[in-house]
């Protein structure tokens, strides 16, 4: 298969189960939700660092959140059930909670699973706070020197999808970088997928395990890595000298599907010799992601 | 089973008629015949609902009364579920010690609505409440949990005694609104004299108000003004001479 000369490997992305939540915090202005929601997702680009993934999924007008102001959508994801809310009410309540004017609500009303995060993240009130019933559903006012800090007291968690992939081999690394920059552009606002690395592209592709140091849970890809070429097993082709990934996590494998069919659309360009994915030989994850079957 | 069930008012009654029956989630598993059987009071003397209204539809929690109910008395009283339109005035007592379910009013309402029976200490403890009017005296007194809105004046002792819950009142808040507040939020969209024992907080943006009102607009039909839903609240604390947890949040013009 070919995309405007480029070539796309007959190849599949492995990704993993993991949970998901989706938090709408909104703000005054659209500055001051970015502004926690930047924080919030700060340091969350791989759970094998940071115990959790997240991301900027989209940002919403006042038509979209539950107190019509401008906000962001969020996606929150751990490899287990136990550390999502454990992530969530440390992180909420450094970076929400202290950010002036904004609010935060569960962007997943419907799903059965819940998480009692802003009923824990109440006690910060001191005995001060007090519940609203609204609709069936019960927020927490939280007192603060601002005014109040309003949270919804539960958030919906459900199996989302982590570690879909794909990878941009070019001809140097402007090339890659304009190519994932293009790729980036075409899936940012895209409902269900958040891009968790910085500015959604990843230089440091990593394998399992270390060829060298036992401790290592990931260590550099060298098989992609153009200055290895000479002595690993490389797999870059002759004329790659730049490769850049983009990691992909949603709340479903349709819309990882979709987020990537934008993605490598838009990364074909000059200069991008080839594009292919990561996987584990599709024994450790279940979700397997085909290049050619998502772009057919 | 039918999409809703309607409550034609045929012969007016000449006393009052207490007819706590009437409430969606009991109407929910009766055929028509046996609504029309459901025992109603009338000046003292017992009757059936029958005898005062023509019932149409069986089987279902969605319930409409048309007609002057203004001499009923009780109407959802106990309520836990479902939804319930009243096209016109009701007497008293309307969704007395209800807990769940909307009660929604086309007309005025007359005094205890969502209150406590007589002797309890506890009024509504869930649901919602919305009037289309005016409310007669100690609307949501000692009410535990839920909702009442009026979207036009508040009779004396609005929100007397509460114990939590919200209570909004877009008219005016009749004298003694608030008095032995326990817990629980009075919303002031118009003019309200907080009791001597309520103190002043501060003058902010409760966030929850705005979200309240603007579920009020958007679910429940009620017109809320722009500046109600971005305006400033000034806030008192109170009953202090009870707990002193409840909260009277008045608007302020700018």
């Amino acid at each position: 298969m070919n995309i405007n000369g480029v070539a796309i490997e007959d190849t599949f992305a492995e990704a993993f189960t993991m949970r998901v939540a989706r938090l709408i915090i909104t703000g005054r202005t659209p500055r001051w939700a970015r502004e926690a929601a930047t924080k919030l997702t700060g340091f969350a680009t791989s759970v094998i660092g940071c115990k959790c993934e997240a991301g900027i999924e989209r940002e919403l007008g006042g038509q979209e959140t539950p107190d019509g102001r401008p906000g962001v959508s969020v996606l929150f994801l751990t490899m287990d059930k136990a550390s999502l809310p454990e992530q969530l009410i440390v992180r909420i309540g450094q970076t929400v909670l202290t950010c002036p004017t904004t609010a935060c609500f569960d962007g997943l009303p419907n799903v059965p699973d819940r998480l009692t995060v802003g009923k824990a993240l109440r006690v910060f009130g001191d005995g001060f706070q007090a519940s609203k019933v609204i609709g069936g559903k019960r927020y927490w006012r939280v007192p603060v020197m601002e005014g109040e800090f309003l949270i919804e007291e539960t958030f919906g968690m459900q199996k989302g999808v982590g570690g879909g992939n794909f990878l941009i081999l070019a001809s140097d690394a402007d090339a890659a970088l304009a190519a994932a920059e293009a790729a980036v552009a075409a899936m940012t606002n895209l409902a269900g997928v958040i891009l968790p690395f910085p500015g959604g592209v990843v230089r440091s592709g990593s394998k399992v395990g270390s060829k060298r140091y036992k401790g290592m849970i990931a260590t550099t890809n060298d098989a992609f890595a153009p200055s290895l070429r000479a002595v690993t097993q490389s797999q870059l082709p002759e004329g790659v000298n730049g490769v850049l990934e983009i990691v992909l996590d949603g709340t479903d494998g349709p819309s990882i599907e979709a987020a990537m069919r934008a993605g490598i659309r838009a990364a074909c360009r000059p200069g991008v010799h080839s594009i292919t994915a990561g996987n584990y030989g599709g024994k450790l994850g279940p979700h397997h992601f085909y290049l050619r079957k998502i772009l057919s | 089973m039918s999409d809703v069930i309607t409550l034609s008012l045929t012969t007016p009654p000449e006393h009052v008629l207490v007819a706590d029956c009437v409430a969606a989630d009991r109407f929910a598993a009766l055929s028509e015949k046996d609504i029309a059987e459901l025992p109603v009071m009338h000046g003292g003397r017992a009757a059936r609902l029958g005898d005062f209204f023509r019932v149409r539809g069986e089987r279902s929690d969605t319930v409409r009364a048309e007609g002057d109910l203004a001499r009923a008395e009780g109407i959802g009283a106990g309520m836990a579920r479902g939804e319930l339109v009243i096209e016109g005035d009701v007497g008293r007592d309307l969704g007395l010690a209800m807990s769940g379910g909307r009660i929604d009013v086309r007309g005025n309402v007359g005094d205890n609505a969502g209150g406590a029976r007589p002797g309890a200490s506890r009024g509504m403890t869930g649901g919602e409440i919305i009037v289309h009017g005016d409310v007669g005296d100690e609307v949501g007194a000692r009410m535990r949990r839920g909702l009442i809105v009026v979207t036009g004046d508040g009779g004396p002792g609005t929100g007397k005694g509460m114990i939590a819950g919200t209570v909004v009142v877009s008219g005016t808040a009749g004298p003694g609104a608030g008095r032995f507040l326990k817990r629980g939020s009075i919303v002031a969209l118009g003019d309200i004299e907080p009791p001597a024992t309520f103190r002043y907080a501060c003058t902010y943006q409760p966030p929850h108000v705005a979200l309240l009102l603007r579920y009020l607009r958007l679910r429940c039909g009620v017109d809320v003004a722009e500046q109600r839903l971005t305006g400033r609240y000034d806030r008192y604390s109170g009953d202090l001479a009870e707990l002193g947890k409840g909260e009277i949040l008045r608007w302020v013009k700018s």
